[in-house]
């Protein structure tokens, strides 16, 4: 049996955990299912792109690609100001739409309107850069053995490297400061935290702007490993949320976990049963883990 | 009603509801004065959760007055209460379960800055040393008078001039009660004015200095805890509590 999937799995399920964080923090904080997460993701990688281009053009030693990478330095500067413009992105649609339904409208009208908002957003892509795939590089690399018959190339571990490194920075952000510990306290009882001093309306930004430089930060690894399109991001939504679900909806370690367990099981369906398998891999595993645990992998019941 | 010279908390004509034109208080008015402890009672459906919910923030103001050290503070958002002096203890749900005893003290520090909350939170598990010696576990596995004392002692972290209580015997045992009390009258005694709304007249009227008796939604009775635990009108009236302590945990 050729292992090759575990790396392509472990590789999709890291960018799968990037945007499910995204969606499981809103879930908790704001309390809806954004369905337009997956735009910031297509908007970062758009974002990541130009800016990159933008970069390539004043300076021609930045797009030198770096070393054994495809990419040089105008792509890693181009990826931390599309993070803060993706961040950006998500703060101006809360500011647009989802501000003026918040604690007025029911669950649904919020969910129906972030279905709305991934169209318009879709759409807009399409109508700026066509519906053609885009791509950062033409640079070819070639992929290193690194044993058991598994073969990585070197922007792969770049990325992979660069994915531990976004998911600690959330981690101790959650678990160590003032601002993670706030998080937590309005995603678990949101008027308890008012009464506790927390300003929940600064904890929203926060929420909103994490989830956007982790979506950017999704879309350059997609973009960089397959190619750009303005559907990039809308067809992962469905991994997103069964990653995030399957992790207990709420829980950030429960969505790397589930990320993690969905890219790789699609990956081996691919490998082991054909590639028309591979959506639905996701949900047999969804609907198995939820009949045993309701709440999912680490979500808690309390 | 008596007007005192110089109160630290005083409320004016308070109307407040859910919604509007459908007030629960209905022109409340009560004072309190630097260091004391003031109960607020009342039957069921009195509007006390609601008169105490109203000061704290959290629930709308139609008109009135509420004034704090001199300050007015009618509908300061919630999350800015704290900061002006006044917190609140919330009925139900209030500590946070999921996090640890000293995340829930640090989280609640965190208007303070991060060396004088270390001290703050030190002085606290002093206080409360219960607390201490369970820093560590979750605060959804303390029992019910442990996560009462959290709440208070969550409270208590930014070194408020007014503690508002809503009914901090409830569901506890008379015991528990008993102990949760005893903490009320030491935590005045160290200068914190406190405010609390009862149902438990009986134990509340035992460390109060004065009550205020609502019906309707507006003042019925008022004057010292001692003057109204002896008028037999007003407990058989009013303070059903009084004479039936087995009912004393029941929400408002």
């Amino acid at each position: 049996m050729n292992l090759q999937f575990i790396a392509d799995g472990v590789l999709a399920g890291a960018m799968i955990g990037l945007g499910a964080i995204g969606v499981t923090l809103t879930y908790s904080i704001l309390r809806f299912s954004n369905f337009a997460h997956g735009e910031f993701i297509s908007w970062g990688a758009y974002g990541t792109l130009l800016t990159a281009g933008a970069i390539g053009a004043l300076s021609p030693a930045m797009a030198q690609p770096l070393g054994p990478f495809s990419f040089g330095w105008g792509i890693v500067a181009a990826l931390l100001l599309a993070m803060a413009l993706t961040g950006a992105l998500a703060l101006a649609l809360d500011y647009a739409l989802f501000r003026h339904l918040r604690g007025k409208s029911a669950s649904i009208t919020i969910v129906m309107a972030s279905f709305g908002a991934s169209m318009a957003l879709r759409s807009l892509l399409e109508f700026l850069f066509s519906s053609r795939p885009a791509y950062f590089s033409r640079e070819l690399q070639i992929a290193m053995p690194v044993g058991l018959g598994i073969r990585v190339t070197p922007d792969q571990i770049a990325l992979l490297a660069l994915t531990a490194a976004l998911m600690l920075a959330m981690h101790l952000l959650l678990t160590r400061t003032q601002t993670g510990r706030s998080m937590r306290a309005v995603s678990e009882n949101p008027a308890l935290a008012r009464v506790a001093g927390i300003d929940a309306a600064q904890v929203i930004r926060i929420t909103w702007f994490a989830g956007g430089v982790l979506a950017c930060a999704a879309g350059m690894m997609l973009g960089l490993l397959v190619q750009i399109r303005p559907y990039m991001g809308f067809d992962l939504l469905l991994p997103l949320f069964a990653a995030a679900i399957l992790g207990g909806i709420g829980s950030v370690p429960g969505a790397l976990a589930g990320a993690l367990i969905v890219g790789i099981s699609e990956a081996a369906a691919v490998e082991l049963v054909g590639a028309q398998w591979r959506a639905g891999v996701a949900f047999l595993l969804l609907t198995g883990v939820l009949l045993v645990k309701p709440a999912g992998l680490f979500g808690s019941r309390d | 009603m008596t007007q005192l010279h110089d109160p630290i908390l005083s409320v004016d004509a308070l109307v407040a509801g859910y919604e509007p034109g459908v007030p629960i208080v209905n022109g409340v008015s009560i004072s309190v004065a630097k260091g004391e402890i003031v109960v607020v009672l009342g039957p069921n459906g009195a509007g006390k959760s609601t008169l105490i919910k109203a000061i704290a923030g959290l629930v709308p103001i139609q008109s009135g007055r509420v004034m704090l050290a001199g300050a007015d503070i009618t509908r300061l958002p919630a999350h800015l209460m704290v900061r002006s002096g006044l917190a609140f203890v919330p009925q139900t749900e209030n500590v946070f379960v999921g996090m640890s005893v000293e995340d829930n003290l640090r989280l609640a520090g965190g208007i303070v800055s991060a060396a004088h909350r270390a001290g703050r939170i030190a002085e606290t598990y002093e206080f409360f040393p219960d607390l201490a010696r369970q820093r560590n576990l979750r605060a959804g596995r303390l029992s019910g008078g442990q996560r009462q004392m959290l709440a208070v002692a969550r409270a208590l972290i930014v070194n408020p001039r007014v503690l508002m209580l809503d009914e901090p015997s409830a569901g506890l045992s008379p015991l528990l009660v008993e102990t949760v009390f005893n903490k009320l009258a030491q935590i005045r005694g160290s200068g914190v004015t406190i405010v609390l709304v009862e149902q438990n007249a009986r134990a509340a009227l035992a460390i109060a200095d004065r009550a205020f008796v609502l019906a309707e939604g507006r003042n019925r009775h008022e004057g010292t805890a001692r003057a109204l635990a002896n008028d037999p009108k007003v407990a058989a009236l009013y303070l059903g509590g009084m004479r039936a302590p087995a009912l004393a945990g029941q929400r408002a």
